[in-house]
């Protein structure tokens, strides 16, 4: 085969605009396949923002998204789930009203062929499979049959990544999943999505510098809606404009 | 650490929480056919007809309930205008028996134009969320039956009378709608029949959509679900149930009227499940029954029936926040639960079989 494959996610020259509020502006980047592409930026960079415009959550103004060289700019979410896109969100977003196992399974019924739409659920022998799965890889078994609203704070973000994972994501969106955790919870956490990526793009938004550099292969960094710099973790951190905007007086 | 491939679990499948309760309602729906049984049997017995047509309209007011269920219980959307749906189907279930007598004719007509009108109807509701879903609701109810009670081919504000009584054949046997213990019978069976349908779809994948609707909405759509498609396919799913149970109407009083659509059956259906039990579609069944007798008691001994129904809603409200069921089922569901793995173990078992 010639030519080069396209990038498993590539953002062009996005954005949106709030009335005057240009909470995305002009961003372009990609995400290498089964990398960790982090986003940071201080408080009200517009870095949810860009995930929701990618996650199909908000239509951009203006600029492009591309799945494997695809066009799916202004999706709908449900279609750029189906596409292997999946997110998570920075403000816990659970059923917690529903036990941790029917979480993950709700989530993990789309693997079923559409047949199986209309059979009995305790039939979905793919789903069950993939809810024991995750249960075990995101140590929530012994809380399966809890309901999400009961579980700590720190459980509640490990099964909101679990949630997002149960489809079997190409691309997984994570909006600060360690937000909020305790420093070892941090440091599993950080494992975990360490090694998520062995297998699934992750474009990550973390606020924890000392993460950011130890997980990322490549880091992006937001201001004031605007992209002011990208490139691998090392070469950010030191360039002088980030260090101003960002780190501050670092 | 590579995610290993899906496994498939042998043994028997387990139930989780959710099938397990809906198991406690199927339970709930038995002892009712037992007792329906018994009363066509005793009433028949006696020659009685008062009890079992005031049963039968009981039944038939269960359905409209079981609707409102599907929607408010379920799919977390707020009807105040499901006696729309009840109404069409009495009226074109009574159009039909006018023009051909025939029971299956008559059930036909009125589910396909239930499905139109729920089609028109969902597209418009379901534009808005939460409170503006429930006045739209109301308000297209409330335009359909001022629509009706102007049109003289519907026979206006008088409604039409003179509707046949007709023969139901069911395989074998045949049972006229005119025969008080046999028509209770008839009820009773598409009530079952609706109840078995509603209760199955909502235990599968499909219907699990339509619960976690109610559960997060905002997190659907991150699921790989379209939620207009979802609320869509709950609401023409309640429509038809509330548009059958209608079809029943004319049969057992012989005549419709544009009261049939009006927001006191709406706003009862409501109560009724409320009373009964929100999002257990067996509770407002049973809210159904006792409402209808309530009223019935009640009524002949004072006018004010609708006090006593109001403080009745009031008090399960404050006090009764699962309704009457919610007494009953979890204790079923924990029962039935001790006869399966316990779901903690089950879910334990499925996470290291
Ligand atoms: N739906 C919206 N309508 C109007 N303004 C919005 C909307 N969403 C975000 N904003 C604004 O856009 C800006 C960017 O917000 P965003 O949530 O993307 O920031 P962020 O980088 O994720 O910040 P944080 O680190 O605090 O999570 C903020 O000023 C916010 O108030
Ligand atoms: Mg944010």
């Amino acid at each position: 085969m010639t030519g080069q494959t396209p990038p498993v996610l590539a953002v062009e020259r996005l954005g949106i605009a709030f009335g005057g509020l240009r909470a995305v502006d002009d961003v372009s980047f990609e995400a290498g396949r089964n990398r960790i592409t982090t986003v940071i930026g201080p408080n009200g960079a517009g870095k949810t923002t860009l995930f929701n415009l990618i996650s199909g959550a908000l239509r951009p103004n203006s600029g492009h998204v591309r799945i494997d060289g695809r066009e799916v700019t202004g999706a709908a979410p449900a279609a750029l789930l189906r596409l292997g896109l999946a997110r998570s969100f920075q403000i816990t977003n659970l059923f917690f009203g529903l036990t941790v196992a029917e979480n993950l399974r709700l989530a993990a019924q789309v693997l079923e062929p559409t047949v199986r739409a209309f059979l009995p659920v305790r039939r979905a022998r793919v789903a069950r499979a993939r809810v024991g799965e995750l249960l075990e890889r995101f140590g929530l078994a012994a809380k399966a049959a809890e309901l999400a609203g009961n579980l700590s704070h720190g459980e509640q973000r490990r099964l909101e990544i679990a949630v997002a994972m149960a489809s079997r994501p190409r691309i997984l969106l994570l909006d600060e999943p360690t937000q909020g955790m305790s420093h070892g919870d941090t440091e599993d956490t950080a494992a975990l999505i360490r090694a998520l990526a062995a297998d699934v793009t992750i474009l990550l938004i973390e606020h924890d510098i000392g993460l950011v550099m130890s997980l990322s292969h490549h880091v992006v960094v937001m201001h004031q809606g605007g992209k002011l710099a990208e490139g691998p973790p090392e070469a950010v951190r030191a360039n002088p404009a980030v260090q101003a905007a960002y780190f501050g007086h670092a | 650490m590579p995610e290993r491939p899906a496994r498939s679990f042998p043994g028997r499948p387990v139930a989780d929480r959710l099938s397990l309760s809906m198991r406690a309602s199927h339970l709930l729906v038995v002892l009712l056919v037992v007792a329906g049984l018994a009363l066509a049997a005793l009433g028949s017995a006696l020659g009685d007809t008062f009890y079992l047509r005031l049963a039968t309209e009981a039944l038939i007011y269960a359905g409209l309930a079981l609707s409102v269920d599907i929607l408010l219980g379920y799919t977390g959307l707020l009807s105040l205008g499901q006696a729309l749906y009840f109404g069409i189907g009495a009226y074109v279930s009574a159009l039909t028996l006018m023009a051909v007598p025939s029971f299956w004719l008559a059930l036909l007509a009125a589910s396909g134009a239930t499905l139109v009108a729920a089609l028109i109807g969902g597209v418009i509701a379901n534009r808005v969320r939460g409170v503006y879903f429930a006045l739209i609701t109301f308000g297209l109810a409330q335009v359909v039956a001022k629509v009706v009670y102007n049109t003289r081919e519907l026979g206006a504000s008088d409604g039409m009378i003179g509707v046949p009584v007709v023969e139901v054949p069911l395989g074998p046997f045949h049972v006229s709608t005119g025969s008080a213990p046999g028509f209770l019978l008839v009820a009773l069976a598409l009530l079952v029949l609706l109840y078995a349908v509603s209760a199955y779809l909502l235990d599968t994948p499909f219907g699990r959509v339509l619960i976690a609707l109610k559960a997060n909405e905002r997190r659907v759509a991150f699921l790989g679900y379209s939620t207009w498609r979802a609320r869509m396919a709950a609401y023409v799913l309640a429509a038809l149930v509330a548009g059958l149970s209608g079809a029943l109407y004319p049969m057992l009083r012989g005549f419709v009227s544009p009261e049939l659509l009006y927001f006191q059956v709406s706003g009862n259906a409501v109560i009724t499940v409320v009373v009964g039990g929100v999002g257990t579609l067996v509770g407002p069944i049973y809210g159904a029954i006792l409402l209808t007798v309530l009223k019935s008691v009640i009524g002949s001994w004072t006018e004010h029936q609708l006090i006593v129904i109001g403080v009745l809603f009031m008090a399960s409200v404050l006090f009764l926040p699962q309704g009457l069921i919610g007494l009953l089922r979890p204790r079923l569901a924990r029962w039935l639960g001790r006869a399966e793995p316990p779901p903690a173990k089950a879910a334990e078992a499925e996470a290291r079989p």
